[in-house]
């Protein structure tokens, strides 16, 4: 089954990485509503008309004339391609069709080879489980049926009626089936309702976890993969995008971390940020960019000089080059050659501290920028709001940031978002283009990418601890 | 005057409707509530004038609906 069928919804292609397993039988199961048979049809209308695939829609229950006409509402004429040989929609008992399945040369046999059939959408298999035989007799059906479809390497949908009972229970059929996919109708916001798809099952294929909203429009189901914002293009616009150091953040952030943007690091206390935080830095030095570090009380200087010499950085180096600037908010010993990159605030008040960094920094930035070199900012707000307190990180921080922006700069905020509560937190994520978070969870700490200018999420991801550089692995 | 017989213009028209419908006596007669033994008539009628082609014998045998002319040499290559 290495092969696959687009559905020819783009949303759920993307989530089976390009489609169903060629052959395959795969349960659609969802409540009444949920939009069973429009995806089916649509698998089908898809197969037809894009990928000149015929498809045949076996219908127990419902009249294929009132099919016909719910699905020209979807601008979809199925009687034009039953006409065309591309489509059939047989209306059949469930007895009817397992004997002619059955038979050698029967019915079921010659509709396939009349119309060259790939695709098959049976609505509904829960007819199949109605009667007094018992599970095993209905099981063997159910087997035997998945069996005479995957004959003719039919890739076909079983539509399943979940009922609210059924909810919890796994059926049979799920083990038989190659890939079960679950529709379902959630509350959501108290007045409205969402729908949702999940993949629970697909043998053979990578897929994308989790509940994926869609919506039935005018033109079928339109299915939008969780994970998926919209793009900042104004942000991406000509953006040279710097490598984080780390693959897969780089791999999510189409490259790194575009030059001008502003990236919050979300943590909570027991997350090591460290390797991901000095990865990021280090990497915009390499690339020739000049840095501004304002220190927490827990990194000296030290420490970052230790940190970024891991990753190919002799910091003292840089501070000689005068590439490289410290922010301090605490009195602590400096060491030897570090002390003219040390702009010391920590005396001074909120409007005093505007004035002495702009001062100290603003011959050194504006040399730089003559030469066209860039600039990039690491902030730790909580030490910014410990010693100047929140209102001024809220008046600050957007100022900072959208002077940044306009001359260029870069930046990444170190923050936690818990510490410095909904409000604060919305507000500096609304100003930034981009969250990262990391967390400790269990045993485990992970990393998601929350916000992007190239409008990506992703899920959670597992960090691994590895020897080499850049000593974080992300699953 | 020509007499029509409502039932069987109704299942000349059901299978007009649904042209791939494939179905015992009583399953059509389900599908169009109306009691089999009356439906049964009525098919064995529409097989004879070529509307209908019946697939087996007894209870268990399948009606399905000849389409006019376009799909006759389908319907050859199939059931021949």
């Amino acid at each position: 089954m290495n092969q696959y069928t687009s559905t020819g919804i783009q949303g759920l292609d993307f989530l089976l990485n390009g489609g169903f397993p060629t052959g395959a039988t795969i349960l659609l199961e969802g409540l009444p509503g949920t939009g069973k048979t429009n995806l089916s049809m649509q698998f089908l209308y898809n197969g037809a008309v894009q990928y000149d695939e015929p498809g045949l829609y076996i219908t127990f229950e419902e009249l294929p004339g009132q099919l016909y006409k719910e699905m020209k509402a979807f601008g979809w004429d199925i009687p034009a391609l039953e006409r065309e040989n591309k489509m059939r929609v047989l209306c059949v008992s469930p007895q009817v069709l397992l004997e002619q399945m059955e038979t050698q040369n029967g019915l079921f046999e010659q509709i396939i080879n009349e119309i060259g059939c790939k695709r098959v959408a049976i609505d509904s298999i829960s007819l199949f489980q109605i009667g007094d035989e018992s599970v095993e007799t209905k099981r063997k059906t159910i087997y035997k049926l998945r069996n005479i479809l995957r004959k003719f390497n039919l890739t076909s949908l079983l539509i399943q009626e979940q009922t609210a009972a059924q909810d919890s229970e796994i059926s049979y059929i799920n083990y038989v089936v190659d890939g079960v996919i679950r529709l379902a109708l959630k509350d959501y916001k108290e007045h409205y309702r969402k729908r949702t798809l999940e993949v629970l099952k697909m043998r053979g294929r990578k897929i994308v976890e989790g509940e994926h909203i869609y919506r039935i429009t005018d033109h079928g189901i339109h299915l939008l993969p969780a994970f998926s914002m919209v793009e900042d293009k104004a942000h991406l616009y000509n953006a040279t995008a710097i490598t984080t150091g780390i693959p897969r953040l780089d791999q999510l952030l189409d490259g790194g971390i575009p030059e001008g943007s502003a990236f919050i690091l979300d943590t909570n206390s027991k997350a090591n940020y460290k390797y991901l935080a000095v990865s990021i830095a280090a990497n915009r030095l390499l690339a020739g960019e000049n840095l501004i570090i304002l220190l927490s009380s827990l990194s000296t200087i030290n420490d970052l000089e230790f940190l970024y010499g891991l990753y190919g950085v002799n910091l003292k180096e840089y501070v000689a080059k005068r590439k490289v600037f410290f922010i301090e908010h605490y009195r602590r010993p400096i060491p030897p050659g570090f002390e003219e990159a040390i702009i010391d605030v920590s005396d001074l008040k909120n409007e005093e501290y505007r004035q002495a960094t702009q001062t100290v920094l603003l011959p050194y930035i504006q040399s730089s920028v003559e030469r066209n070199e860039k600039w990039f900012v690491y902030y730790d707000l909580n030490t910014i709001v410990s010693q100047r307190g929140k209102d001024f990180l809220q008046t600050y921080f957007t100022e900072e940031i959208s002077k940044l922006n306009a001359s260029g700069f870069s930046v990444l905020a170190l923050s936690n978002f818990t510490e410095l509560g909904p409000e604060l937190s919305s507000f500096i994520e609304r100003t930034s283009n981009g969250v990262i978070k990391t967390w400790v969870e269990g045993s485990y700490q992970y990393v998601q990418l929350l916000k992007s200018p190239m409008g990506k999420m992703s899920i959670p991801l597992l960090v691994e601890n590895i020897n080499t550089k850049p000593y974080i692995n992300l699953i | 005057m020509l007499q029509l017989n409502p039932l069987k213009v109704e299942c000349t028209l059901f299978f007009e409707e649904n042209p791939y419908t494939f179905e015992t006596a009583e399953g059509l007669a389900s599908r169009l509530g109306r009691k089999t033994t009356e439906l049964a008539m009525i098919l064995e009628h529409l097989v004879t004038v070529s509307i209908l082609e019946k697939i087996g014998d007894g209870e268990q045998a399948i009606y399905r609906y000849l389409q006019p002319d376009t799909f006759q040499f389908q319907r050859e290559a199939i059931w021949d």
